[in-house]
């Protein structure tokens, strides 16, 4: 099995400093940022331009740039409403390290996002809801299947889909976090990469909990099969029980200083 | 239905490594295939064979044939010579065995000047084994980096216990390549690269000696051990098991009964220096077919032999 892919969260638009620094195409805070996700051991970065409905495609364009030249092509997600700007910053990205990511898309109104990753030979991170949260884990499957045959019939291989069971809050829907781990294990059992939003179990929590209720989020979720998520890299714990977790699950040889590496 | 070969492909590769310096240089490691599957890949360096010669000359060699070989060679420079002139030899590799305290415990300077007359004697590529004491190896091989500056040779070995002192001087001060000894461990032949690169010794110029044994004495762990790290170095792209590997073989296999019982004690084993070729040969083989990127033997007819074998399956 291969380690977990970690999707570093941390350039995004909802950050007033990151939003700030994309508006302005100031590149200090982007890199810097970027720098300490990577420091951490982020596998790719997420790049959130918000709904970028203007200048979109130029903005996609430079933040590719700017990260795959400082960082020796750094993978990316693309992440944006705005379809335009990410097959415009899928026109100047450069796969050495890994195949672009499209985040993302629905069974819904995003659907069209799969044809846009076929068509650019991208990965897909494909969110088993349409509109609203799925109901129950009959309805995630069946947007699972729909999403994947899309894929499927477009010449995508399956393993460029990821699908995302959609993280749940716990201080609201306590009683639906099991249902999401096993919609998880079915996506395992069929061969299926999987990803999504793991933090959002721990929104509105304090501070210092949420690293704890992550840190065991993603060790069950592991356990049931996730193969990548969308995280903080910045979180010590987080990703310490990630790089243990993949300890155990055989995904990297153990060394004393697995830690560090 | 027609027969469709699916190719195994990794996304990573073992490093490469040259040994020597000048016109005369060895390189291994760079393949992205298990060991010999050419049908997936061409190969890209073929396994090499070191030739090693020891510092106490013939002192300890037992077998007839490996003296007849050197016979006429009355310095370890011409010792080193015939060594590097040998059939299928890629490099040659000296052992400093005569530096163990608990042995004949020679100086570091008596050994320095071995090393410093065969490096003079020969423009072969040269790999310097230590006298595996990890307290002398601390002392000796840093001196033994100095000493060689310029020649890029492959320093036999740092350990777990003075890898700092060695890796340090051999890796950082004098540039040369660093060997990694572990014992037949696959975590810690792992650790031993993390914190060797975390001296900031260049991981191109790392070559890991993961251990080894003669066929028969335990050797299953060898072939496991180096399957796993070529599984995780390719199917995991664990850069720090992408180092190549090397493994002296002579020095296991021709102290073992099946090298050394005489024909008078053991009639029915047959003559000696047969089964003693025959031993350094199988291990060797197997070395090879189970991830050694380089393997180190004394015996003429073991070197032909290895040497045959690998042109065939490469």
């Amino acid at each position: 099995m291969a380690k977990f892919v970690t999707i570093g969260e941390r350039l995004s638009t909802t950050a007033p400093a990151v939003n700030k620094a994309f508006t302005e195409r100031d590149p200090e805070p982007i890199i810097k940022r970027a720098k300490q996700q990577l420091d951490a051991g982020a596998t790719y970065l997420d790049v959130n331009i918000g709904p970028a409905e203007n200048d979109g495609e130029e903005l996609m364009k430079w933040a590719v740039q700017l990260l795959q030249s400082e960082f020796d092509n750094v993978p990316l997600a693309l992440d944006t409403t705005n379809m335009k700007a990410i097959e415009a910053g899928i026109s100047v990205y450069n796969r050495a390290k890994g195949k672009p990511i499209v985040n993302s898309a629905d069974a819904g109104d995003r659907i069209a996002n799969i044809d846009l990753a076929a068509a650019n030979d991208a990965i897909v991170i494909a969110l088993c809801s349409s509109g609203m949260v799925a109901a129950d884990n009959d309805e995630r499957m069946m947007h699972c299947q729909n999403m994947l045959e899309r894929g499927m019939m477009l010449g995508m291989d399956p393993s460029d889909l990821w699908f995302d069971p959609l993280f749940l809050v716990v201080k609201g829907m306590q009683d639906k976090q099991m249902e999401v781990l096993e919609a998880i294990k079915m996506f395992s059992d069929m061969g299926l990469n999987s990803t999504g939003g793991l933090s959002n179990n721990s929104n509105g929590m304090p501070k210092h909990i949420r690293p704890i209720m992550d840190s065991a989020l993603v060790a069950m979720a592991m356990m049931n099969g996730l193969t990548s998520a969308i995280v903080n890299p910045n979180d010590l714990r987080l990703m310490e029980t990630i790089k243990s977790c993949d300890v155990f699950k055989g995904n990297t040889l153990y060394a004393d200083s697995y830690l560090e590496i | 239905m027609p027969f469709n070969q699916k190719l195994q492909k990794f996304n990573a590769k073992i490093n490469t490594v040259t040994i020597g310096s000048g016109d005369k240089t060895v390189t291994i490691g760079g393949d992205s295939t298990f060991p010999f599957y050419t049908f997936d890949a061409p190969s890209e360096n073929t396994p090499k064979i070191g030739v090693e010669i020891s510092d106490m000359g013939l002192e300890n060699v037992v077998s007839e044939g490996i003296k007849a070989y050197y016979e006429g060679a009355s310095t370890i420079g011409e010792m080193a010579k015939k060594a590097a002139a040998m059939e299928g030899a890629d490099f040659v590799a000296l052992i400093l065995e005569g530096g163990d305290p608990n042995g004949v415990n020679k100086s570091v300077d008596e050994l320095i000047a071995v090393v410093k007359e065969v490096a003079d004697a020969i423009d072969a590529p040269l790999v310097v084994e230590g006298c595996k004491n990890v307290e002398k190896d601390a002392e000796l091989l840093p001196k033994v980096a100095e000493a060689l500056q310029g020649r890029n040779v492959l320093i036999l070995s740092e350990k777990e216990e003075n890898y700092k002192a060695i890796g340090a001087a051999a890796g950082l001060a004098y540039d040369q390549i660093v060997g990694a000894e572990s014992a037949v461990d696959i975590n810690l032949a792992k650790q031993l690269n993390v914190v060797t690169t975390q001296l900031g010794v260049n991981p191109q110029k790392i070559v890991m000696n993961i251990g080894s044994a003669a066929a028969g004495y335990g050797y299953e762990y060898v072939v496991s051990t180096m399957d796993r790290i070529k599984g995780a170095a390719l199917s995991q792209n664990d850069n720090m098991l992408q180092m190549p590997i090397i493994t002296p073989v002579s020095a296991e296999t021709w102290g073992v009964k099946e090298a050394t019982a005489s024909e008078a004690d053991m009639p029915e084993w047959g003559p000696e220096e047969e089964r003693g070729i025959d031993m350094e040969v199988m291990t060797a083989a197997a070395d090879l077919a189970a991830g050694s990127d380089a393997v180190i033997l004394r015996h003429p007819e073991a070197v032909a032999a290895v040497s045959r074998l690998i042109k065939a399956l490469a």
